[in-house]
């Protein structure tokens, strides 16, 4: 709806443009050969990764907390992903709910909007709700704003008082190689989940759903209707988290 | 001179220096460690991400604002009555600012960083504009202040020698001796000023209203209303913080002075009297919706919180009914004494007034589980000021506390009768 990027802005014009040259194209072509079934390119709107989790196979072991820090060498306080853990019914009706959190990458984010500096933005392209470190000025207004509590702050603590040689190796996160270093980005920045894009871009999955123990999780293009995630959550009872505020997740969760 | 009796009084004017000076050498030892450790010194967390340092930062742009919108009673609606108001007004609305700004600064997780919001923009944030807001309105000050001023610096600068020559001579901008034209053209240019001013004082502390206000995520926040309660309760400070510095800096020898005042004490309660109101519409309307995190956010702040006691304490005992009280009263509301006490005494309840704004509402982890489903102290949403946080804003409230006092000693700040003295003594 409202779009935070100045590259959106321009890619949504070029798309119009692209979208209204190929209904013409094809208006013509039916035009010319007018009994012939002219296959229409598909209608998708932009792509929208995205997740499908199914909480009927979810266990809560919390495997995807885990990869989830390892992979991105999260500091401790920082937790792009947890899982929310509820308690139902009294013995003998008792069972124990799970849902894992991640960023939603919302369609209609709060975050990206609030940004005084623009560094926060949803990617054209793939539609992950990212952080631009050197530009973040910390202010935390999106912390303040996210409706999901799935932003977080790094106040730059360590796990280990003395480094390890995990704690001194790079980050892989967007594929910067960051050492972390006392005030240097990402500390003092807002950090988030970003689907892991350093893995995506090397063709891999994020590492929570590479790690998911009861294959609870199915990462894609959550946009493309006819795809095999759709395929999924057409067939289920499935929710998003607050859908009353219209951000329109990205992340499904199937009941 | 008409300067009251904590300037006069030789004693108590050195005291106040003195606490003054402790306050700055204390807290700069925590400005020392915020720089070099970072935020991490902080209390806060990810789910109360922001805290003292922000309140305090719309603490002083709410007094900024209400005090430049009753400076334009002088310069735009031209009320005569309250002509020696003018230049104070104007003075505190600056000194507030910047010591806003020196907050926002502090509690940045970059602060070097700041002047991205003049490289990279979205115009989506409403933080955004309210900077650019602040950029203007500062200018704008800045302008008038020197436009009523200039004369009287320039006088005062012919009179002193050395330093403080120049320093006056650099704050009149080398202005010369004014003709009757000029001085015709500076009090028009000082409208047009105060009457650009007007809209955007609104849109400074309405703005910082709105920072809060279009977060949809939070119910508390999330009302049309919250913009004009900060700027009513602006008024309120920024007339309270001229009623105490009026009573206690200024003699207020003449009738018509203290009539001047009794007229801002009025005024004020007027006021602070719409404050309580709109503060019970968004009290009544919130428990009456039962949102849950509503009304779990206003009993958190007037009940079971543990700061409620700040709530009935500060905000409603000292910030509302004392002053009222004093205000309402025959006797009281014509003594001087008393009016710069219930001004006080409105400038330190607002305090509390700033913190129930920012920290309950982020008290309430959204998603319900969430502060369980992962342990950590920055993942609490309980919050109470670190020292480091105590230490720096101790300094940034020396220093709020040394610039006023500088100025209200330097500055020709009262009513401009030096001035008129010295042209009279010059014709």
């Amino acid at each position: 709806m409202h779009d935070t990027t100045r590259t959106r802005k321009k890619m949504d014009r070029r798309t119009f443009l692209k979208r209204s040259l190929a209904s013409g194209v094809a208006a013509a072509t039916a035009a010319a050969a007018a009994p012939s079934n002219a296959a229409e390119p598909k209608a998708h709107p932009s792509k929208q990764l995205g997740m499908v989790i199914d909480l009927k196979k979810c266990i809560g072991c919390n495997a995807c907390t885990i990869s989830c820090k390892s992979e991105n060498h999260t500091p401790p306080g920082v937790v792009y992903n947890v899982v929310l853990e509820e308690e139902v019914g009294e013995y003998p009706y008792v069972s124990r709910r799970f849902l894992p959190r991640p960023c939603m990458h919302c369609k209609n984010p709060s975050c990206t909007k609030v940004c005084p500096v623009g560094a926060t933005y949803k990617r054209e392209e793939d539609g992950i709700v990212v952080i631009d470190y050197d530009r973040c000025i910390g202010c935390r207004y999106c912390i303040a704003a996210c409706p999901y509590d799935a932003r977080y702050f790094d106040f730059g603590e360590e796990y280990n008082a003395t480094p390890t040689a995990f704690d001194q190796s790079l980050s892989p996160e967007y594929g910067e190689l960051r050492k972390r270093r006392k005030g240097r980005s990402p500390i003092g920045n807002t950090r988030k989940c970003t689907l892991c894009l350093h893995r995506i871009k090397k063709g891999l999955q994020p590492a929570c759903v590479d790690t998911c123990l009861g294959r609870a999780r199915y990462f894609g293009d959550v946009a493309d209707k006819q795809g095999p995630l759709w395929q999924m959550i057409s067939r289920r009872s499935h929710m998003r988290l607050r859908e009353d505020l219209g951000n329109e997740p990205s992340v499904y969760y199937l009941l | 001179m008409d300067q009251g009796i904590l300037l006069q009084n030789r004693t108590l004017f050195r005291g106040m220096l003195g606490m003054i000076l402790v306050a700055l050498v204390i807290g700069s030892i925590g400005m020392v460690i915020r720089f070099s450790e970072g935020l991490r010194v902080t209390n806060l967390g990810s789910i109360i991400p922001w805290g003292l340092w922000v309140g305090f930062y719309i603490y002083f742009i709410g007094l900024s604002a209400g005090s430049f919108l009753l400076s334009t009673l002088v310069y735009v609606f031209r009320l005569e009555k309250y002509e020696p108001l003018g230049r104070l007004a104007l003075f505190q609305a600056l000194i507030c600012l910047v010591i806003g700004l020196l907050f926002v600064f502090i509690d940045l997780g970059h602060p070097w960083r700041f002047y991205m919001v003049y490289i990279s923009q979205n115009w989506h944030s409403v933080l955004e504009w309210e900077i650019h807001f602040y950029l203007l309105y500062i200018v704008l000050l800045a302008a008038e202040l020197h436009l009523v001023m200039r004369e009287d610096f320039r006088l005062l600068a012919e009179r002193k020698r050395g330093v403080r020559r120049f320093v006056y001579r650099l704050l009149s901008l080398w202005a010369d001796a004014p003709t009757p034209r000029i001085r015709e053209r500076a009090a028009t240019v000082l409208k047009v000023c105060g009457i650009i001013g007007i809209p955007t004082a609104i849109a400074v502390h309405g703005g910082t209203g709105a920072i809060f206000a279009v977060v949809k995520a939070r119910p508390y926040w999330y009302s049309s209303l919250f913009p004009v309660i900060f700027l009513v309760s602006a008024l309120v400070s920024g007339g309270g913080l001229m009623l105490f510095l009026r009573a206690f800096f200024f003699s207020n020898e003449t009738p018509e002075e203290r009539d001047m005042l009794a007229g801002l004490g009025k005024m004020t309660g007027g006021l602070l009297a719409l404050d309580l109101l709109l503060l019970s519409i968004e009290t009544l309307v919130g428990f009456y919706g039962d949102i849950p995190e509503h009304v779990a956010t206003l009993r958190m702040i007037m009940f079971n919180g543990r700061y409620a006691w700040a709530f009935w304490i500060l905000q409603v005992a000292i910030g509302t009914i004392l002053p009222l009280i004093i205000f309402l009263s025959g006797r009281a509301s014509r003594s001087v004494a008393a009016l710069g006490f219930a001004g006080l005494s409105i400038v330190v309840g607002i305090v509390s007034v700033r913190m129930n704004i920012v920290i309950p509402a982020l008290a309430l982890a959204i998603l319900p589980g969430l502060t369980e489903a992962y342990h950590n102290i920055r993942l609490d949403a309980v919050y109470a000021p670190s020292l480091v946080e105590w230490l720096t804003t101790i300094f940034a409230l020396g220093l709020f506390a040394l610039l006023l006092v500088a100025g209200l000693r330097l500055l020709p700040l009262g009513k401009n009768r030096f001035w008129q003295r010295a042209t009279l003594a010059e014709e």
